[in-house]
């Protein structure tokens, strides 16, 4: 035995051993290969007539949106472009599910940028999306008015270069049971005061702990409490400077006094205590059981729980009220954008799709849809009866400045500083940290972040 | 019948060559091209990575989350090695040596929670520990202990201890398996033989089925060690996604937080290179103290 691992078959070993070594240091390097390879057996092009034809690829996230809307206008898609093959990469975890494609240099052609697990500042860095600037002020929609300017909210930029186009206009707001508050006489609240004394009522009322959010994902309170909060009390240059970490933003005495009334919440026990380990679901199944009466989270909601409603619900959306008294409610949007790969394997086909999704058309039925907005002005929502009420409420709000200010974010915070700054905040609303101690610790997250 | 030693090769060959390739393929690459990607800025979603050296290493020991994330694996080892010992060699030794009637239905039961994933099980007591309709609390205050209920995972402080019930539940069944299989090789004559001379069931178990079941209690608690190490990050992952503010994160959801939510692979990487060097150190350490002359009567 002993001869076995010195003659012929150590030398086997050996080799194999370095095959593996070879093998595990060279991934880096050999990805041109997999590209010509793939490109043969697709079959992109633009035919004699100058018509787009091929393979589409298309990733879109499903989520509280569902899919019924894609599945139309890919339909519709399919009719204009005959010689299309559309193939569609889509669900819950489709951002994991293709991350192997987007990491060997194969991506689909076009991406929904939307859920967990995908970022675009990240793609953006990593320079796998298409620069659109020139191409996008070609577009039109269908009445002949320019796309560039007809977006509700303009595309955000990176150095000044656009690279995805923002299809759903969402935005984060705070809601409530509109049939609990007007059988009960609670009074929606209008600002920070009328929301504790309304919490105060619902409180003793109730005899419920009346604000929940999920406290495994505390960017919920953060986008939807704190950025209209620090909209609201510092405007988009504040706000700018807190997602990007600018030295000092997050130890200046505007935010430390917003903190102090997440602080005040936690101290009068507005917070659902068990808040700390409930999920996304968790927290929005416990809204709709009425365990709490306020939650803040997007436009989905509705969409998202719809087969979960207790009888007699009925949708009310605030925009969330953290202002002072006398000011006007605060939104941040947030956009969900579209785009394309930068090595879509067939990029006209691409540009058709995304062109063709554009339109004001789409945009109602994605209303009717969704329960959302897409990001297109001159959507008149109120004619149309599919479209639910809360919708066509807050869509008139949000248009109205008296009542409710824009402040529109830089682009989202990277996830490097979001996720230090929301585990401080948790143990803010656990009551285990204050908010001075809060605000070190973001200061110190903001400071390791711009390292 | 007189081998060649060309055959005895060709068959030595045939045996260990597929295994080997298969042992290169699955386990050798993918650690070294963890230890190579430990070396790198990269994102893990695209093909641009920078190589920066020792960066990462330098960041693991300045981060300030991974002391506690060792401490947390450690703690969550510590409470499942004693949890399930001790309740695995009582099941065991109760189903063996006291001859209940229906031993062959606990057993079962004992064992169904082994064949649920634990992503289910993780589920499971997700609901059992939820503040307002979950049976711990219900049952707190049906016993009118009211004050002790608690948000058991959304605590800080109450998180961690609460996910080693679940982790000890699920784990009893195999453990218990294993030492009955010890248990019953062990010839009854010594039994008997004890009791001649006048041992009681107490002193039975100390001087006769534990020495000789040892080799089944080491395998077991090195496996619980390894399991743990490597994979209590799936319960954790699954009950509270390493919060309330990082106070229930292990090494393996931290990994998988900076590498698939942060977009830091690299870093990632460098965890898994850090939580490989932990586990190889405490096996080896176990071994050392757990080291004992094989003992026969």
């Amino acid at each position: 035995m002993n001869r076995l691992f010195k003659g012929r078959f150590f030398l086997l070993i050996a080799v194999l051993l370095m095959v593996a070594l070879i093998a595990a240091c060279s991934s880096g390097e050999d990805n041109n290969d997999t590209d010509d390879a793939t490109e043969t057996s697709g079959t992109p092009s633009t035919d004699a007539e100058g018509e787009v034809s091929g393979d589409l690829e298309i990733q879109y996230f499903v989520g509280g949106y569902g899919d019924s809307w894609w599945k139309e206008v890919i339909a519709d898609f399919q009719e204009e472009y005959p010689d299309i093959n559309v193939i569609e990469h889509a669900g819950p975890n489709i951002n994991d599910e293709m991350r192997s494609r987007w990491v060997s240099n194969d991506p689909p052609d076009v991406v929904y940028i939307d859920g967990a697990g995908s970022s675009e500042t990240q793609m953006v860095e990593d320079g796998q999306l298409m620069n659109l600037t020139e191409w996008v002020e070609g577009i039109e929609l269908e009445g002949g008015d320019k796309l560039v300017d007809s977006f509700i909210v303009q595309p955000g930029k990176f150095n000044g270069e656009i690279y995805s186009l923002p299809l759903v206009f969402d935005t984060w707001g705070t809601w409530y049971d509109r049939a609990l508050f007007e059988e009960k006489g609670y009074d929606v609240p209008t600002d920070f005061d009328s929301f504790m004394s309304s919490m105060e009522e619902i409180k003793d009322g109730e005899g419920i702990e009346p604000f929940v959010t999920s406290g495994q994902h505390p960017y919920y309170f953060l986008r939807g409490m704190l950025y209209p909060a620090f909209g609201a009390a510092g405007g988009e240059e504040l706000l700018a400077d807190l997602i990007t970490g600018a030295e000092g933003a997050w130890t200046s005495d505007v935010v430390l006094e917003t903190m102090k009334k997440v602080e005040n919440m936690q101290q009068e026990g507005m917070f659902d205590s068990g808040l700390g380990a409930l999920n996304h679901t968790q927290s929005q199944m416990n809204f709709l059981l009425h365990e709490n009466s306020f939650i803040p989270v997007g436009f989905w909601l509705p969409n998202e729980m719809a087969n979960d409603i207790p009888e007699g619900f009925d949708f009310g959306f605030i925009p969330s009220p953290m202002q002072d008294e006398g000011e006007p409610f605060a939104i941040v949007p947030d956009l969900r954008p579209l785009a394309i790969a930068e090595n879509a394997e067939n990029p006209e086909a691409a540009k058709a799709f995304v062109e063709f999704a554009f339109t004001r058309e789409y945009a109602m039925s994605f209303s009717e849809h969704t329960g959302a907005i897409m990001n297109i002005t001159e959507v008149d929502l109120t004619e149309n009866e599919n479209v639910p009420g809360y919708l066509t409420e807050a869509n008139a709000m949000i248009n109205d400045p008296e009542q409710v200010q824009i402040y529109e974010k830089p682009h989202p915070m990277s996830a490097d500083l979001e996720t230090p700054i929301g585990n401080a905040l948790m143990s803010l609303m656990l009551g285990n940290m204050t908010a001075e101690e809060f605000v070190e610790e973001a200061e110190k997250a903001a400071a390791e972040y711009r390292d | 019948m007189v081998q060649s030693k060309k055959q005895k090769y060709t068959f030595l060959a045939f045996c260990l060559v597929p295994t080997f390739i298969m042992f290169a393929i699955f386990t050798l690459y993918p650690l070294f091209s963890g230890l190579y990607y430990s070396f790198f800025d990269w994102s893990g979603s695209s093909q641009n990575k920078e190589f920066i050296g020792f960066d990462n290493y330098i960041k693991l020991f300045n981060d300030a989350i991974i002391p506690n994330t060792i401490i947390h694996d450690y703690f969550l080892v510590v409470t499942k090695v004693i949890g399930i010992m001790i309740l695995a060699m009582f099941f065991a030794v109760a189903l063996t040596q006291l001859k209940i009637k229906e031993a062959p239905f606990y057993r079962v039961v004992f064992f169904f929670p082994n064949i649920m994933s634990v992503v289910v099980i993780g589920i499971l007591w997700t609901f059992i520990y939820n503040p307002s309709m979950g049976l711990v609390n219900s049952g707190l205050e049906f016993l009118g202990l009211g004050n002790l209920a608690r948000p058991w995972l959304g605590s800080e402080t109450w998180a961690l201890p609460s996910l080693v019930l679940p982790s000890i539940w699920a784990g009893i069944g195999l453990f218990m398996l294993m030492l009955m299989g010890g248990i019953s090789n062990v010839s009854k004559s010594y039994y008997e033989a004890a009791e001649m001379d006048g041992a009681n069931q107490w002193q039975q178990f100390w001087k006769v089925t534990l020495p000789l079941v040892w080799p089944q209690i080491k395998i077991s608690i090195l496996y619980i060690v390894i399991t743990t190490l490597n994979g209590s990050f799936v319960i954790v992952q699954v009950m509270t996604a390493g919060g309330p503010n990082n106070s229930t994160h292990v090494m393996g959801s931290y990994l998988y937080q900076q590498a698939f939510v942060q977009y830091n692979f690299g870093y990632g990487a460098t965890i898994g290179v850090m939580i490989l060097i932990l586990s190889l150190i405490t096996v080896l350490l176990m071994q050392f103290l757990m080291r004992r002359d094989k003992v026969e009567y």
